[in-house]
């Protein structure tokens, strides 16, 4: 994809979906608003899981960093919410940074453990330091704009979301995004060719964290609301299921995933919580059965058509 | 002047002691075969002067430096080129791509940004650049060989280290592989250091020939040399 060809396809795409205010009601925009959230967070734990092979499950747990610190800066402190995201992402960043070094020379399965005790951990601490969190019952927090209409934060939205993909798309395409996808493909091979795989796998990490908190803190002045719900594992296996279902390791793939499954999950909400764990089994057998996930599919059917970059990450090497 | 040099490198694994005190020299500008029956060793030297893995005494000493136990990207820098025995290509990235991987960490290379035009230099080289688009996991072995070479290259290697690269030729091929290589040294000041169970092509490239024998550092000298000696003959055969 050349760059010319990136930047024309997403701005006609953001063109269009901006002309959405104009013909849905509130219920539909917010879904749209959502989706947007799940966008940006299934696009940049891609660049975790897809690009660098590290499956982490805290990606949930960043957003829910860059929640609270906005939240909490702005009920306790008087902070201006934008100014609350903008630390928000900065505080989801540095964790990144942290956990990312501490996962250097993890491979695989133990660094899912890790970031699956980090992500408990900080719902524990979430839960239990009541006075500053709300624990469950939920943070109330300010909005990001004086008015509330759906359509300023579908706006909002969905100008971070081209910021969050513009983002990916730099990184991936660049030279980094070269080394990115040789330490997925074959971690010792790339070495062996002067890659720097720590600073590749800390870079993925702090990259994907900072997002992450971005998506995170918007969406929590969205809702108006802050609870554990935001770093829960439940939203950390949706947005694993969309990645996947998608198709990981294709830039496109976890956009596509974001917003079926966000749409599809409004007409069976009906049928209680269980969507999340119908998800994960969907999920399972397209990792599978498709491993490329829908773009994977969508390729095959379409000969010529691009063909989605990687496969699924490989676990267990060190 | 030797370029590169082992002294007394051990390494075991678990009970097996894979290498054991063997110490080597490879001169600048010379092709230097390492030769042995399976088991010997060879791939675990190579793995310890690239730094894939640490040896557990001696050490590695390139162009006057010690470089014993620096990561591999730090050795591939150093100007330390290696391909892998059993080929590990970049499988979802085109040719071109895992080509490109090389050029641009290579703190030599002579792209100014255009990793592109020097990668599909590396792949006419080797001449493979009818596959520049396509995936490497689609490549046959001796495709799959030929990047893995251009690849090594791509990183502007003051040595390159082959570790097998004959497989599946045919011995018109292989003839034409060995002038390939000699070539290579000869028009990019390389020095090549070259695992080979084919021993004539080790024999016809070859300046000097190291033998190792379990673990052990059996013999070095010229092809001639080590055909003739009593102790090779015994180490293939005696098995
Ligand atoms: N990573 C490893 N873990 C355990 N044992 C190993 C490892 N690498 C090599 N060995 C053992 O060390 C010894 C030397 O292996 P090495 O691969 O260096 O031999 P080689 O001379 O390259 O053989 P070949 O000609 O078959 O490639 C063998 O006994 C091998 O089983
Ligand atoms: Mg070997």
């Amino acid at each position: 994809m050349t760059d010319i060809r990136f930047y024309l396809i997403l701005f006609a795409a953001a063109g269009l979906f901006s002309l959405l205010p104009l013909g849905l009601g509130d219920y539909h925009l917010h879904v749209m608003i959502v989706s947007l959230y799940y966008l940006m967070m299934a696009s940049s734990w891609n660049l975790l899981a897809g690009y660098t092979g590290q499956v982490s499950f805290a990606h949930a747990a960043f957003a829910g960093i860059g929640a609270y610190t906005s939240g909490i800066l702005a009920v306790k402190f008087g902070v201006n919410p934008w100014a609350g995201v903008i630390i928000g992402t900065a505080a989801a960043s540095l964790l990144g940074l942290g956990v990312g070094v501490l996962c250097l020379r993890m491979g695989g399965i133990y660094l899912s453990l890790t970031t699956l005790g980090f992500s408990e951990i900080l719902r524990i601490v979430i839960t239990n330091e009541y006075d500053i969190t709300r624990g469950t019952m939920g943070l109330q927090v300010p909005g990001l704009v004086e008015e509330y209409s759906k359509a300023a934060y579908f706006y909002i939205m969905l100008g971070a979301a081209m910021i969050t993909l513009i983002v990916l798309y730099k990184l991936i395409y660049s030279n980094k995004g070269l080394c990115f996808r040789a330490v997925q493909n074959d971690e010792r091979a790339a070495a062996s060719l002067g890659v720097d795989v720590v600073k590749v796998r800390v870079l993925a990490f702090t990259v994907s964290s900072a997002l992450a908190g971005l998506a995170g803190g918007l969406y929590g002045h969205y809702l108006h609301l802050i609870t554990p719900e935001i770093p829960s594992l439940d939203q950390q296996f949706l947005v694993l299921s969309m990645t996947v279902i998608g198709g990981m390791g294709s830039f496109l793939g976890p956009v596509i995933g974001a917003f079926s499954l966000e749409i599809l999950s409004e007409y069976i909400r009906a049928y209680g919580e269980y969507h999340v764990l119908v998800f994960g089994l969907i999920a399972l057998v397209v990792a599978r059965f498709a491993p490329n996930g829908l773009m994977g599919l969508a390729a095959s059917r379409l000969p010529g058509g691009p063909a989605p970059a990687v496969t699924v990450p490989s676990t267990g090497k060190s | 002047m030797a370029l590169l040099e082992g002294l007394r490198l051990s390494k075991r694994f678990g009970g097996v002691t894979a290498l054991s005190e063997v110490s080597f020299t490879v001169e600048e500008g010379t092709i230097v075969g390492l030769i042995g029956p399976n088991g010997a060793g060879k791939t675990t030297l190579f793995n310890l002067v690239a730094g894939a893995l640490k040896p557990d005494s001696g050490r590695v000493v390139f162009r006057g430096e010690d470089i014993t136990g620096l990561s591999p990207n730090i050795v591939c820098r150093h100007g330390i080129a290696r391909t892998f025995q059993v080929t590990r290509p970049f499988g979802t990235m085109t040719c071109l791509e895992n080509v490109g991987v090389g050029v641009i960490n290579s703190p030599r290379s002579e792209s100014d940004g255009n990793w592109r035009a020097t990668a599909l230099h590396y792949l006419e080289t080797v001449g493979v650049e009818d596959l520049a688009f396509t995936e490497a996991r689609h490549l046959n072995v001796v495709q799959k060989k030929k990047l893995e070479i251009a690849r090594a290259l791509a990183t502007r290697p003051k040595i390159l280290m082959l570790d097998e690269v004959l497989g599946g030729l045919n011995s018109q091929e292989i003839v034409q592989a060995v002038d390939f290589i000699r070539r290579l040294r000869d028009e990019l000041h390389l020095t090549v250091f070259w695992i080979e169970h084919v021993m004539g092509a080790i024999m016809k490239a070859a300046e000097k020939v190291i033998v190792l024998d379990q673990g052990q550092h059996l013999m070095e000298g010229t092809p001639e040399q080590v055909v003739a000696d009593s102790r090779v003959i015994h180490a293939y055969l005696g098995e």
